[in-house]
């Protein structure tokens, strides 16, 4: 099923490649949700992360097949002690507002990314970066980095123009200058970002004169959008309306992997789930299989770790059966016999069918004798309210995503589970905390032989899972839908939709 | 006043309608043939069947016990919310119009600004100070009601005031207060009532439109606007449209009814009233 979802992104993108490309034009992509920023500093969601790699580009890459391409560096050489990093950079090209690309450029971008909190995560064993010559740049590390190169192909790892980097100083980026094939032209909040045609591109140049990226929260008013050819691509199509969406013509409907895992996450340091028996129960509880199916109709897989199957680290393990019985003994073992009361923070509109999982979950747990309050929250406030430290956090269960985008388990588990990352500094928002889990997530950053970490990553899913840090929901799929005319899109499971080689056929 | 009442067949349609809703919301747990709430994933968005008579929703809960339980949310909030319309609104109205000046130029400025605003929208921005909820719903709906019962009573006060009962009890030497609780407002009752039958009407609208945008009442509460909206916002309108139906059939049938019987009920009470509210 994964096989075929590449192969079908491939698909798409070769279809455009059989025809004669035209030039010209505009295309028009609606997705649901306004990019937080366009500074990569400061993105952290995939909708803005869309957005920004078509106008800054990374060092490296990764394609839709998931492979590690050059981008901006055209080879990289690790050391064999895992210490350092060196990176060859491309020739002749230039940001868009004609700073060259150099060394000095990669230099003054990974300086600034460093100083960025969030970043922080990617770049934790750079010590220095030095310049060797013009397009020659070192990565020296205190200790192996393991994850270091999927790391460099994470969008929010763009590079801007050097020359904005100074003028902007402490401020935040609303204008991305970078070096890809689209220039930055206009965003109107809520509404709209707009890019235009570099002519200038180092690489082949796009077809398009432009792209807009258009904002429309309603999953039901995208797909009207489409179905009328106002716009040419839709994200998120409701699974429900799939069937029926394939059999419109004009229409195609594009089914692919994501790497994002929905879960939902236990206050650990808070009773009632500082005991291990009411995590578990709650994992027997909910019958995640008929989520998958009905309510996700079957757009998606139950997880069977906390990262999905393509990613680098994964192990399989046995999802909790669906067992009220079970879940209610292990309740009246806990202390909680008479029920419990929780409240459960989820958001709306953010991931797949969301608000109607979490009615879900409260259902199930009604039935084991847990009485759930359902608060939602604008997705905004909603992150800011989960970002509080231990001491003002208000949740005692809540759900979110997480997209492993760089495909490698470090990201996909440290910044969740490791005690360093606790909120407000990091993403772990449950304030998960575990000897063995931090020792083994320190252990596998800094091991590089390739089956040594595979096993630790091992052992580390396989504690987790009986510990039943979360709530283990799914892992999502993506269904987009495009008109045919837009030809040559990619459609990536990081859940974007790329327009760099598009054109429309008029 | 009956008789004139029985002879308008509409209205006698409308009282049936709000008999039906007030049967239905009394005795909801001997009509409803499931638990409202008792849900099965597996037996999700099943069309109406024996079974099922109105189908499922998405969570596979039987859509008839979950209306006729929602009868409840609704007519309770509808009860409430022209409650405090009615307990806020008819005293300052009475006293605006009795004592009229500076007290009447004040209030009345007061309940331009309010109604200004569309009543829903005001509705919509109490409850975002408040935060979403039932009890929220009905307190930022009351709210909205009450310049409209301002107005009402003030205009019925300001051509009581002036008649000869009311100036014999003044000659007497009767306190304002005996002469507004005594006089004016026994005769202010009908267009109270009136008002208040189409009031119900537009509650349960108000409330339903809240449910729908998420800000009234919370799941698992059956309400029917938030009914409505699960069948609209879970891409169900079209594979599985009796969910979206079904409330809104509902919420038609109840604001009709109430709507038939205001109407009804204004001709019996007061034929000077008619084509005023």
């Amino acid at each position: 099923m994964r096989k075929l979802g590449i192969l079908l992104a491939v698909a798409v993108g070769l279809m455009g490649l059989a025809q004669t490309p035209k030039l010209g034009g505009e295309l028009v992509i609606a997705f649901g949700t306004d990019p937080e920023s366009l500074d990569p500093n400061k993105i952290t969601s995939a909708p803005a992360g869309m957005v920004l790699t078509h106008v800054a580009e990374t060092l490296l890459t990764m394609d839709e097949n998931l492979e590690i391409r050059p981008l901006l560096a055209q080879s990289w050489k690790l050391a064999e002690d895992g210490r350092s990093l060196t990176l060859y950079l491309r020739k002749g090209v230039k940001f868009h507002d004609g700073t060259p690309f150099n060394a000095q450029a990669v230099k003054d971008n990974l300086e600034r990314f460093r100083k960025a909190t969030y970043a922080f995560l990617l770049f934790p064993r750079v010590q220095t970066i030095d310049i060797v010559d013009e397009y020659t740049v070192v990565l020296n590390l205190d200790m192996p980095f393991a994850p270091i190169v999927s790391h460099l192909t994470h969008n929010f790892v763009a590079l801007v123009s050097p020359k904005q980097i100074a003028e902007v100083g402490d401020k935040e980026i609303m204008d991305p200058v970078g070096t890809g094939p689209f220039k930055f032209d206009k965003w109107v909040r809520g509404e709209y970002v707009r890019i235009v045609k570099n002519p200038d591109y180092w690489g082949d140049k796009p077809y398009l004169d432009a792209v807009k990226f258009l904002v429309v929260p309603s999953d039901a008013t995208r797909l009207v959008l489409l179905e009328t050819g106002q716009v040419h691509a839709i994200m998120r199509v409701p699974p429900l309306e799939a069937p029926r969406l394939r059999g419109v013509k004009g229409v195609e409907v594009v089914k692919l992997p994501s790497v994002r895992t929905i879960y939902i996450a236990f206050h650990y340091q808070r009773a009632p789930f500082t005991d291990v028996r009411v995590r578990q129960a709650f994992n027997y509880a909910v019958d995640k299989e008929a989520i998958v199916q009905t309510i996700l109709g079957g757009v998606g897989g139950v997880s069977d770790a906390p990262i999905m199957p393509l990613i680098f680290g994964y192990a399989k393990q046995n999802p909790y059966p669906y067992d009220p019985e079970m879940a209610k003994k292990l309740l009246a073992d806990a202390g909680y016999a008479k029920g419990l009361k929780i409240k459960f923070y989820h958001p709306t509109g953010r991931y797949m069918m969301d608000a109607a999982i979490a009615q879900a979950v409260q259902a199930y747990l009604r039935d084991v004798g847990v009485e759930v309050e359902l608060i939602t929250m604008e997705w905004a406030a909603y992150l800011a309210f989960l970002r509080k430290p231990l001491e003002e956090s208000g949740f005692d269960m809540f759900m979110l995503g997480w997209g492993c985008v760089t495909l490698d388990a470090d990201y996909g588990l440290f910044p969740l589970f490791h005690t360093s990352e606790w909120a407000p500094k990091g993403s772990n928002r449950s304030f998960y905390s575990h000897p063995t889990v931090d020792a083994l997530l320190e252990q596998a950053r800094v091991t590089v032989n390739y089956e040594a970490r595979k096993a630790l990553y091992a052992d580390l899913i396989a504690f987790l899972w009986q510990d039943a840090g979360w709530l283990f929901l799914h892992y999502e799929e993506q269904i987009n839908a495009q008109r045919t005319t837009a030809k040559g899109l990619i459609h990536h499971p990081r859940e974007y939709i790329l327009a760099h080689k598009a054109w429309l056929d008029r | 006043m009956l008789k004139r009442l029985v002879k308008h067949k509409l209205a006698i349609l409308g009282a049936l309608i709000v008999l039906a809703f007030l049967v239905a919301a009394a005795f909801a747990p001997y009509l409803a043939p499931r638990d409202p709430l008792k849900s099965s994933l597996r037996e999700a968005r099943k069309p109406p069947s024996p079974t099922y008579p109105l189908g499922t929703d998405h969570l596979g809960r039987d859509l008839l016990s979950r209306i006729i339980f929602g009868t409840r949310v609704s007519l309770l909030m509808a009860v409430i919310s022209v409650g405090i319309g009615l307990a806020v609104g008819t005293p300052v109205g009475a006293l605006s119009g009795f004592y009229g000046g500076a007290t009447d130029m004040v209030t009345q400025r007061i309940v331009d600004i309010m109604m200004a605003f569309p009543g829903i929208l005001l509705a919509i921005v109490v409850v975002a100070v408040l935060g979403p909820g039932l009890w929220n719903a009905m307190l930022a709906v009351g709210i909205s009601f009450v310049p409209t019962y301002v107005r009402v009573v003030r205009g019925a006060v300001l051509e009581l005031r002036e008649r000869e009962f009311v100036e014999a009890s003044r000659a007497t030497g009767a306190s304002g207060l005996h002469i507004i609780v005594r006089h004016i407002m026994p005769n202010c009752i009908a267009p109270i009532i009136v008002l208040s039958t189409l009031q119900m009407a537009s509650a349960i609208l108000w409330a339903a439109g809240l449910g729908y945008l998420g800000l009234g009442a919370q799941p698992p509460t059956p309400e029917w606007g938030a009914m409505l909206g699960e069948g609209y916002n879970y891409g169900m309108i079209r594979v599985a449209p009796h969910v979206t139906i079904f409330p809104g059939v509902a919420i038609a049938l109840a604001v009709l009814g109430f709507n038939l019987l205001g109407d009804g009920l204004r001709d019996a009470l007061d034929p000077r009233l008619r084509g005023r509210l």
